[in-house]
């Protein structure tokens, strides 16, 4: 069994060499599915040292992406030692930047963060319309529904959304959380939404705080 | 620059010896002209 | 002398003092909204006065009459025609009708090396027809796309022109040229690696990028002359990635050939803005160092603290929040107003211009009547 500390704190480090070849050389044991989600746990302890380090500017967006990637590929190379376990969940969210708005960088890098911490991320894409949002609420019941956007148009279209997702009864059903460039506490307000945030380990915060 | 698609009016002109002679006051900023034209659309498209 | 020269030859002056260092007569202006949100003012749809210029003459008649602005309201502009018969998948138009740019890959990580040896030759033979699909097949067929494009290109900026002409005759705008490029950083990152490619080569290979960067310098800086260095006008630098970096990365791959850039440009003659875009606070120490007079037009920052650290050197612009626009009373976007010209405007060197672009309309909303108060208050008030 490799030393999940040393593994945790090289995620932290983004240090990608260490990284793959511990989980490299694990994957080569043939471990088993209850050692594999060690693996991904110590991965997790490791984005949240990202996180920390973000928060105290010494990480910055650009990191944080990097560290989304790493996440990923550790994940994929676990995948076919993982199978046989089921994955506890702490939640579920749906997020997509909204109509007319293409933007997905800040989006992007919240849906891996949310993912490494442990939520289902239902992920619909860029200019998403209202009703879009609202089908895939019915579908897959979420806790959450993020929306993201850079444009000063999101706004309008963030409002949209929440109207349409309240008209469809579905409001007391979810929380919702706004991110991007334009958003602030008044044009949460103005949207209807429970939170607001410009920075995705804040929000990844705020959506934890909802579902523990 | 260092580049088989921009060619300054020397080396333009040193490849086309036909126009020895000929009014270079009023061919070489055409030439250049849409060499820049050119330049500057190419660039455009990626910012 | 009509009316219009005079308000013209009163605006270069303005500007001519401002982009030398002295104090104008009064603060110059520039109305944030742009063409797109001309066209939802005029009532129009945006994708079809985007395909059919001749519709905008009267769009930015009623623009110009209706908002105070000493510079035409045109800035640049992505126009469709040109990108739809390339197939350009970097810029597209999202089903609201504006022109946007979704991150895209047009360079991948093993082609360093051939970028290195030539930007240019890499651009036209791997680039472009990576995110444009009509510079694949047949070259008969690439060269009549491209052909065609130009074409269009031309015959659009023609049309754009002519009307720009109109309305400078008209409203005596002053009469300034722009030339468009990027921080060789961030032209890198931009459309041929990608926020997400990019943000892994700094960690996997920073003297990969720093070479790149080097090696595409020559190519930004001449897309960034201006025709004549003499010439009202400045160059136009909108920065990006920054922000994203740690200080180390910044200060090791983006600001050396950035400072290169912009001082070259400054020092044919020619005025440089930059458009700094997020927070740059902690590098406020860095923008200082650029040559005296660079314009910096900020999105985001304390502007007491900017105007402290730049304002002798430089010339500020920016900061005042659109978004007020949309969330607040007419009183308190003019008060906004008052705050920012109090603190920026003593001793000259302030442009006033908002911290992002308004493109967006919605025709119910306070913005019309909020961005006018603005406007009228700043030319009312912004005198020295």
């Amino acid at each position: 069994m490799i030393d999940l500390q040393a593994l945790t704190q090289a995620v932290g480090d983004l240090d990608e060499k260490t990284i793959m070849t511990m989980i490299e050389d694990f994957v080569a044991t043939n471990p088993s599915g209850e050692d594999a989600q060690k693996i991904v746990f110590a991965c997790q302890q490791g984005m949240g040292i990202v996180g920390e380090l973000f928060e105290k500017n010494e990480y910055y967006v650009g990191d944080l992406i990097f560290a989304g990637e790493l996440l990923s590929k550790t994940i994929d190379l676990l995948k076919p030692v993982l199978n046989d376990v089921a994955t506890e969940k702490v939640g579920s969210i749906v997020i997509g930047t909204v109509q007319g708005d293409l933007h997905d960088i800040g989006k992007n890098i919240f849906g891996s963060m949310a993912e490494a911490a442990g939520f289902d991320v239902y992920e619909l894409g860029v200019d998403v319309s209202p009703s879009a949002f609202v089908e895939k609420v019915k579908e897959v019941k979420p806790q959450i529904v993020g929306m993201s956007g850079v444009l000063t148009l999101a706004i309008d279209s963030m409002k949209e959304t929440v109207k349409a997702i309240t008209e469809a009864g579905l409001r007391d059903s979810v929380k919702i959380i706004i991110g991007g460039n334009p958003v602030n506490e008044d044009a949460c307000k103005q949207i209807g939404a429970d939170a607001f945030t410009t920075n995705a380990a804040e929000g990844l915060k705020t959506c934890q705080g909802w579902v523990s | 620059m260092d580049t088989k698609y921009y060619t300054t009016w020397e080396e333009y002109l040193a490849e086309h010896p036909e126009l020895e002679g000929k009014p270079e006051q009023a061919i070489a900023p055409k030439i250049v002209k849409y060499e820049d034209a050119m330049f500057t659309f190419i660039m455009d498209l990626l910012l | 002398m009509t009316d219009a020269i005079a308000r013209t030859n009163e605006r270069n002056q303005l500007f001519k003092d401002l982009f030398s260092g002295k104090t104008p007569k009064r603060v110059p202006i520039s109305n944030p909204a742009t063409q797109d949100f001309a066209i939802q003012y005029a009532g129009l749809d945006l994708a079809e006065c985007q395909w059919d210029l001749t519709k905008l003459e009267p769009v930015y008649d009623k623009f110009c009459q209706d908002f105070y602005t000493d510079t035409y309201p045109g800035g640049s502009i992505r126009i469709p025609s040109h990108y739809q018969i390339l197939g350009s998948t970097p810029i597209v138009m999202s089903s609201s009708g504006f022109m946007q740019h979704p991150d895209v890959v047009g360079m991948l990580a093993e082609e360093y090396d051939e970028f290195i040896a030539s930007p240019y030759d890499c651009i036209v033979e791997t680039i472009l027809p990576r995110l444009y699909t009509e510079f694949n097949g047949p070259p008969g067929k690439v060269a009549m796309a491209l052909a065609k494009a130009m074409k269009a290109q031309a015959d659009d900026l023609a049309s754009l022109g002519a009307i720009r002409a109109k309305m400078n005759a008209k409203y005596g705008f002053a009469g300034m040229v722009g030339a468009l490029t990027e921080a060789p950083f961030d032209f890198m990152s931009d459309f041929l690696r990608s926020f997400k490619g990019i943000s892994g080569d700094v960690r996997r290979y920073p003297d990969k990028v720093a070479a790149a960067c080097e090696a595409v310098l020559p190519l930004m800086i001449k897309k960034g002359t201006l025709p004549n260095p003499s010439m009202l006008g400045y160059t136009f630098i909108p920065l990006h990635m920054a922000p994203y970096l740690r200080e180390k990365d910044f200060a090791a791959l983006y600001w050396p050939t950035f400072k290169k850039m912009v001082e070259t440009l400054a020092g044919m003659g020619q005025s440089v803005q930059l458009f700094v875009e997020q927070d740059w606070m902690r590098y406020l120490d860095y923008l200082y160092e650029l040559p005296e007079n660079t314009i910096m037009r900020f999105e985001y920052g304390d502007p007491k603290i900017i105007k402290e650290k730049l304002g002798k050197k430089h010339i500020i612009s920016g900061l005042y929040p659109v978004t007020l626009l949309q969330t607040g009373t007419k009183q308190q976007c003019v008060d906004k107003a008052k705050e920012l010209l109090d603190i920026l405007a003593p001793g000259g060197r302030y442009w006033w211009q908002a911290d992002k672009s308004i493109i967006h309309l919605d025709i119910n909303g306070p913005v019309v009547e909020n961005l006018r108060a603005v406007l009228d208050y700043v030319h009312e008030n912004g005198t020295y």
